[in-house]
């Protein structure tokens, strides 16, 4: 069993002048090839855990907080760590740097001082796999949302890494966009790269083997999206978006017994939110409605 | 306490045989051809359409932003050379896409206040205006009129641009794309509000691409697809559910979609979770 | 829309693929013999010369009427103050006026100078991509940088200003609107009114663009950016045969235009 690619215990961070702290103590552990979901409220601390684990942010102390073996505790350890974890960012147009698709893909690169020859054909490569060809010479102002998320996870990716974080991919992209993103991610995760990805959507929750729920900087909950999706209590709580297939269920709930979907229901494990029509009705059957 | 804007009857919509360009490297690019509909005063209308199909070119063209190269637009029965037809226009709202993007005052208030003085009201009015205006959408004076509104979070600061186009008191109120990059609690939120203004009977037109909130808040709709009108009127379902959507980049509601599953007539498809719920029980 | 800001017009001629640098240099070196050499056989060997380039560039003859039209009032103003103030016998006297042979001989070379000037720099920057063009300048003040001047940093803020200004006119025009749609009015009143109006359109395309500094440098060091190392190039400059074949010529060029 390999070392873990991020072991971190008790990480703490507070923004400078905010009234408490971002992150409260803060355990997070992905192994080799895993996707894990990172949901939580608003102001739980998602998006800053994002930062700290690629070395972006400066930590105000942990127990542990190793990624890929390099230390976040330490100045070169963040360097090493940004080198190694790639972060796609919520707003699609502000992470498009050069002045074409093809150019912009190939500034990570640049970046590294890799020579020409070996930034084109990786260039190539990623242009290939993200359908990007036919947009090479386009300016990232004539893209749709969806194609400029692509340009940039191409551009994240060109640069050989061994975790992806994604901060809300999707959020501010529309139905079409999100699929094209979402297809992405998956054939990235299909090729083994563990992924972390933060999201306040429960589709999205679905894609990943693990979910990690945080709460005002702690994490509150470590487990399958099966387990978290039979806690309504705790889908409520966490504010996720909501799939309407859920939403009936969750009003089911509501219309039988008032007051009942604020206690885990721990006990009624065998019962979980759908996210389909499908997985609907064939809930909807087993309860003989 | 809910406080209410003064309600004033909602505006009676028609276009006829609307069309619109506008130009890229010197090509005129058509992006609405000759759009013909109503709108009964106080109905709430569902414009439908993806990216692209010239939703936000026909608010913007209602609102006269954008200059039609043919047809109409009629408002209470005048067209643009009737005496009145200015004043009416100014109590047609238009809400943005992001509209947060258009904060710029230094205070909830002073922002909001920045449509009504527009339209030269007196200082109380304005006021007046200001005040139920953010009670509307939820954020009472009270505890968010001295806020500055980068200080806001990203659902507070969309409602409180809804409330600087509130109150200037529109009778035909347009959104454009109202959900678009919100987090689920921030959605939530403001289809309160929304519902709030159905019921309040201002005439409603809801440019979106979000099936299931156009079947929760609106009666009617319009679909668009490539700048031409396709379908008007009340939801229409055929056997196949697919009414006019088939083909256009549509998927009919959800719950219309659950109806038609459980074998249930689809005229009575349910539009929230909540009723579903009720008729499933 | 692209062309009239950033000037460039694509092409495959010979002017549109040479290196950058040589442009950039033989432009400069141009202009500058322009001007230390005054006589009628060198305006006649550098009008010659712009005249070929243009031809050779393919570029329509209207982009360069379009890059002289705002000096146009230059050259006017020019050619006035020369006839109005030259020294000589007047043929023609009207009050304080005296026109002069001389003063109008002086004010047409002066004028033509000034527009194989424009021309000149035209063929520069309507044959070169922005980005070329500031890679060019990027490599040759490199020297600078040895005075702490950071010329790659600087070259870099060039090309993303120069990728954001579509974007950012963009949002321009989306901001006008919607406060048009709350009642403001950019069209009328006089300097300050409009000045006062421009209020609600500036401060949001301040924050936006304030916002997205932060992101955008999240995003650059995210993908391994730091300024002060050294960064290669996707395509990087390149000169070959055929364009030091081109600055010789130019030298040439200035060679004879100094002799004649």
């Amino acid at each position: 069993m390999s070392a873990p690619l991020v072991d971190i215990a008790g990480l703490r961070f507070a923004y400078p002048g905010a009234a408490g702290p971002a992150l409260d103590g803060l355990d997070l552990r992905v192994a080799e090839g895993e996707a894990v979901a990172l949901v939580g409220p608003n102001g739980s601390g998602k998006s800053t855990l994002a930062r700290l684990l690629a070395g972006l942010a400066v930590p105000d102390g942990a127990e542990r907080a190793t990624v890929c073996g390099h230390d976040l505790l330490d100045a070169a350890g963040r360097l090493a760590a940004r080198r190694d974890v790639g972060v796609l960012f919520q707003d699609p147009e502000n992470q498009l740097v050069a002045e074409d698709v093809e150019a912009d893909v190939a500034f990570g690169l640049e970046n590294l001082a890799w020579p020409p020859e070996r930034i084109r054909a990786r260039v190539e490569e990623m242009l290939a796999a993200f359908g990007l060809g036919g947009l090479r010479e386009r300016a990232p102002h004539l893209l749709s949302g969806g194609q400029k998320q692509r340009t940039a996870l191409a551009g994240v990716l060109a640069i050989p890494r061994r975790v992806l974080v994604l901060d809300e991919p999707t959020a501010m992209l529309d139905a079409g966009g999100r699929d094209e993103v979402l297809a992405a991610v998956r054939q990235v995760r299909a090729e083994g790269l563990a992924t972390v990805f933060v999201t306040q959507e429960m589709r999205e929750v679905g894609l990943a083997d693990r979910v990690v729920a945080l709460e005002r900087g702690v994490a509150v909950f470590s487990g399958a999206p099966r387990e978290l999706f039979a806690d309504l209590g705790l889908v409520t709580r966490l504010q996720l978006g909501v799939p309407p297939a859920a939403e009936v269920v969750l009003a089911l709930r509501r219309a039988q017994a008032p007051g009942r979907d604020r206690e885990a229901t721990a006990g009624e494990a065998a019962e979980r939110l759908p996210l389909t029509l499908d997985e609907l009705l064939a809930a909807l059957a087993e309860a003989a409605l | 306490m809910t406080a209410h804007l003064p309600q004033a009857a909602g505006m009676r919509l028609s276009c006829r045989g609307l069309t619109v360009a506008y130009e890229e490297a010197g090509r005129p690019i058509p992006a609405l051809s000759d759009v013909g509909f109503d709108v009964a005063p106080g109905a709430s209308v569902a414009l439908l359409g993806s990216t692209g199909a010239g939703k936000s070119t026909l608010l913007q063209t209602l609102k006269g932003l954008l200059e039609p190269e043919g047809g109409d637009v009629v408002l209470d029965g005048l067209a643009a050379t009737d005496e009145g037809f200015v004043a009416l226009r100014r109590e047609v709202g238009l809400v943005f896409q992001r509209p947060e993007l258009q904060l710029f005052a230094g205070s909830a208030r002073e922002d909001v206040a920045f449509g009504p003085r527009r339209l030269g009201w007196a200082a109380d009015e304005v006021a007046a205006a200001v005040d139920a205006a953010l009670e509307l959408v939820g954020l009472p004076a009270a505890d968010f009129g001295e806020r500055h509104p980068y200080a806001l979070s990203g659902g507070e600061q969309r409602r409180l641009a809804l409330a600087g186009v509130l109150a200037m008191r529109p009778r035909l109120l347009l959104l454009d794309e109202p959900f678009v990059s919100l987090d689920p609690a921030a959605r939530r939120a403001l289809v309160v509000v929304l519902r709030r203004l159905v019921d309040g009977g201002t005439t409603l037109l809801l440019a979106t691409h979000d099936v299931d909130a156009a079947w929760g808040l609106c009666g009617e709709r319009l679909v668009l697809d490539e700048g031409r009108l396709v379908a008007a009127g009340p939801w229409a379902f055929g056997a196949g559910g697919e009414e006019a959507f088939a083909g256009h980049g549509l998927e009919p509601p959800f719950l219309v979609e659950l109806w038609r599953r459980l074998g249930r007539p689809v005229a009575e498809a349910p539009r929230s979770a909540a009723a579903a719920a009720e008729a499933l029980r | 829309m692209r062309a009239t800001i950033t000037q460039y017009v694509p092409g495959r001629s010979p002017l549109h693929r040479l290196d950058p640098r040589i442009k950039v240099v033989a432009v400069t070196g141009l202009a500058v013999a322009l001007f230390v050499r005054s006589s009628y056989g060198a305006l006649a060997v550098f009008g010659a010369t712009a005249l070929v380039a243009v031809l050779i560039s393919g570029v329509p003859a209207r982009w360069f009427w379009r890059g002289l039209k705002p000096l146009l009032w230059l050259v006017g103003l020019t050619f006035v103050v020369q006839v109005l103030f030259a020294r000589g016998e007047a043929f023609f006297s009207l009050g304080p006026i005296h026109l002069t042979w001389e003063g109008i001989e002086r004010a047409t070379f002066l004028s033509v100078r000034l527009v194989i000037l424009v021309v000149t720099g035209a063929l520069l920057t309507l044959t070169t991509p922005p980005v070329a063009l500031t890679d060019a300048l990027a490599w040759l003040t490199r020297p600078l940088r040895r005075l702490r001047v950071p010329t790659e940093e600087l070259a870099l803020m060039v090309t993303i200003a120069l990728r954001f200004i579509p974007t950012l006119l963009m949002e321009l025009d989306t901001i006008m609107r919607a406060q048009r749609a709350r009642g403001a009015d950019f069209a009328h009143g006089g300097i300050m009114t409009r000045a006062r109006a421009l209020v609600p359109v500036l401060v949001p395309l301040f924050v936006v663009s304030f916002r997205r500094a932060d992101d955008l440098a999240l995003a650059m060091e995210a993908r391994c950016y730091r300024p002060g190392l050294t960064r290669t190039r996707l395509h990087p400059l390149v000169a070959g045969a055929r364009d030091w074949l081109a600055l010789v010529l130019v030298v040439a060029v200035i060679v004879v235009a100094m002799m004649v």
